[in-house]
C-alpha cells in the first residue's frame, strides 16, 4: 500500500511522464484516484439544477402536464411555501401535476417535484398535499437522487460530471447518459433509508409550514387501503418500502415530538375549492 | 360507455353509504376526545374491528359497538376496500376515478397509468417543462398564500436519526 502511494505521489509530481510498470499503468490509476477523488466532493449547483431539469423534461416525456392553471399553480404556492422553511429556500423549486393515473410522487435534483392526478385525487386536505409535497423536497434537500447515481453504476461518469461543466441541452453525450440514468432511478427506486429519513423529514417540513404534520401519514393510510392489485399502484409498490413499515416507523418518531403541532390547519375547504370540488 | 359510467357513479354512492372499516394494530384507549388526557372510554384490544367516522390531526373518531370515542390515528390499519368515505375531491370525478363497492377492489377507469417502460423509453420534453414554469411561485407569493390560509411558519427540528 505504501508502495502504491509512493508511486501515486511520483507520478502525481510528474504528470507528464506515463509511468508503465510491468502491466500496471499508473497514470490510468492516478487518474482514477482523482476522479473518485472528485466524485467525492458535491456536484455545483448549477450542474444540480441541470442533471435535474434533463431529467425532469424524461419525466414529462412519459407523462404530461395536467393542464389545468389553477390545479398547478395550486400546488406550486403549497410546495414553494414549504420549501421556503427549509435550509435550500432559494433553489429554482418546480413543482407540477401530471395527467397520470398513476399513484405516485417524483423528485429531480435541483427543485423539481412531481405529483400525479392519481395521487393527488386520494387525498382530502392541503396538509396531505403538504406532507407528500415535503416528502419529496426533501429527497431534493439531501440530494438522494445524486448520491444514488454516484454510488451506482455511473460513479465514474458522475465523477467526470462533477470534474467538468458538460455542455447543457443535452448535447452531450454523457450528460444525456447521466439523465437517463437518473430516469432510471424512478422505475428502480431509491434507498429504502433515503425513502424513511424523507418520511421523517417530510413530517417536519409541514409542521414547520404551519400544517397539521399528520398529512404524510394519512395519506399513506389511504394508499394502503387500496387493493394492492390496483396496477397504478404498480410503481409505488415496486420503488418504496411497504406502506405499513413507514406508518410503523413514523408512529414511533412523530409523537410525541411533533404532538404540539397537531392543532395546526389541514385547510381542507381550500384544498376543496382548488380541486374544483363543488 | 354512458351506461357504464353511471354504474360506477352508483357503486360509487354504494360504497360511501358504507362505512369505512379499520383494525387496531395494538391495544388502544378509546377516548372520550381527541387529546392525550382525555377521558378513556374502554380499552380496545389489538385487532378490534371498528368503523371509522373522521379523522382529526392524529386522531381518528371511531365507532365501537355502541361506544363513540376517539384513538390516535397510527394505532390503525384500514380495511382494505371500505375506504372512499371521505368526498369526492373534485379531481377524482375528473378523472373518472371511481371505486366499486365492499367487494375490495379499486379500479381506476380509464388508461393505466404510467409504467416502468414509459420511463425507460422516454423522450425529452422541454417544452412541457417550460409551460410548467410559468405556473412557479415567487417567494412573495407563497407567502401571501400562506397568510391567506393563516399558515404560521414553526421552528422544528429534524426528528432524531433524521437530517442534523
Amino acid at each position: 500500500m505504501r508502495t502504491l502511494s509512493l508511486m501515486l505521489v511520483l507520478s502525481l509530481a510528474l504528470p507528464a511522464q506515463a509511468f508503465d510498470f510491468g502491466n500496471l499503468d499508473l497514470d490510468k490509476v492516478v487518474k482514477t484516484v482523482q476522479k473518485v477523488k472528485k466524485a467525492n466532493e458535491d456536484v455545483s449547483e448549477p450542474q444540480e439544477i441541470e442533471l435535474g431539469s434533463g431529467i425532469a423534461s424524461n419525466l414529462l416525456g412519459a407523462a404530461p402536464l395536467l393542464d389545468n392553471a389553477e390545479v398547478q399553480r395550486y400546488v406550486n404556492r403549497v410546495g414553494r411555501w414549504i420549501a421556503l422553511q427549509t435550509e435550500r429556500p432559494d433553489l429554482p423549486w418546480q413543482f407540477g401535476v401530471l395527467d397520470d393515473a398513476d399513484i405516485n410522487a417524483f423528485a429531480a435534483p435541483g427543485g423539481y417535484v412531481f405529483i400525479t392526478k392519481g395521487l393527488l385525487a386520494r387525498m382530502n386536505n392541503e396538509a396531505e398535499l403538504a406532507g407528500v409535497l415535503a416528502h419529496e423536497i426533501s429527497h431534493v434537500l439531501r440530494k438522494h437522487h445524486l448520491q444514488a447515481l454516484k454510488q451506482g453504476a455511473r460513479t465514474e461518469l458522475f465523477a467526470e460530471f462533477a470534474n467538468e461543466a458538460m455542455q447543457a441541452n443535452g448535447s452531450d453525450p454523457r450528460l444525456s447518459k447521466l439523465v437517463s440514468a437518473g430516469t432510471e432511478l424512478y422505475a428502480r427506486g431509491l434507498d429504502k433509508d433515503d425513502e424513511f429519513e424523507s418520511d421523517r423529514m417530510g413530517v417536519v417540513l409541514a409542521a414547520r409550514a404551519g400544517y397539521d404534520p399528520y398529512g404524510l401519514p394519512a395519506v399513506l393510510q389511504t394508499l394502503q387501503s387500496i387493493n394492492p392489485n390496483d396496477s397504478n399502484l404498480a410503481l409505488m409498490f415496486k420503488t418504496h418500502p411497504a406502506f405499513d413499515k413507514r406508518l410503523a416507523l413514523l408512529a414511533e418518531e412523530m409523537s410525541p415530538a411533533l404532538d404540539a403541532y397537531e392543532r395546526q390547519p389541514d385547510l381542507d375547504k381550500r384544498f376543496a375549492a382548488a380541486m374544483g370540488a363543488k | 360507455m354512458k351506461r357504464l359510467f353511471a354504474a360506477c357513479l352508483l357503486c360509487g354512492l354504494i360504497a360511501n353509504s358504507a362505512a369505512e372499516e379499520a383494525m387496531t394494530l395494538r391495544s388502544t384507549e378509546l377516548k372520550a376526545k381527541p387529546y392525550g388526557d382525555a377521558q378513556t372510554l374502554l380499552m380496545l384490544p389489538e385487532r378490534s374491528k371498528v368503523e371509522v367516522l373522521q379523522r382529526r390531526a392524529s386522531w381518528t373518531q371511531v365507532q365501537s359497538g355502541k361506544t363513540t370515542g376517539w384513538v390516535k390515528m397510527l394505532s390503525l390499519q384500514l380495511v382494505r376496500g371500505t375506504t372512499q368515505r371521505r368526498a369526492d375531491n373534485g379531481l377524482r370525478s375528473l378523472f373518472n376515478v371511481a371505486q366499486t363497492g365492499r367487494g375490495g377492489s379499486t379500479v381506476t377507469t380509464g388508461v393505466r397509468g404510467l409504467s416502468e417502460e414509459d420511463l425507460k423509453n422516454t423522450r425529452p420534453n422541454p417544452q412541457a417543462l417550460a409551460d410548467a414554469k410559468t405556473y412557479a411561485a415567487s417567494r412573495a407569493e407563497a407567502e401571501r398564500f400562506a397568510a391567506q390560509g393563516k399558515l404560521q411558519a414553526q421552528h422544528v427540528d429534524y426528528l432524531p436519526g433524521g437530517a442534523q
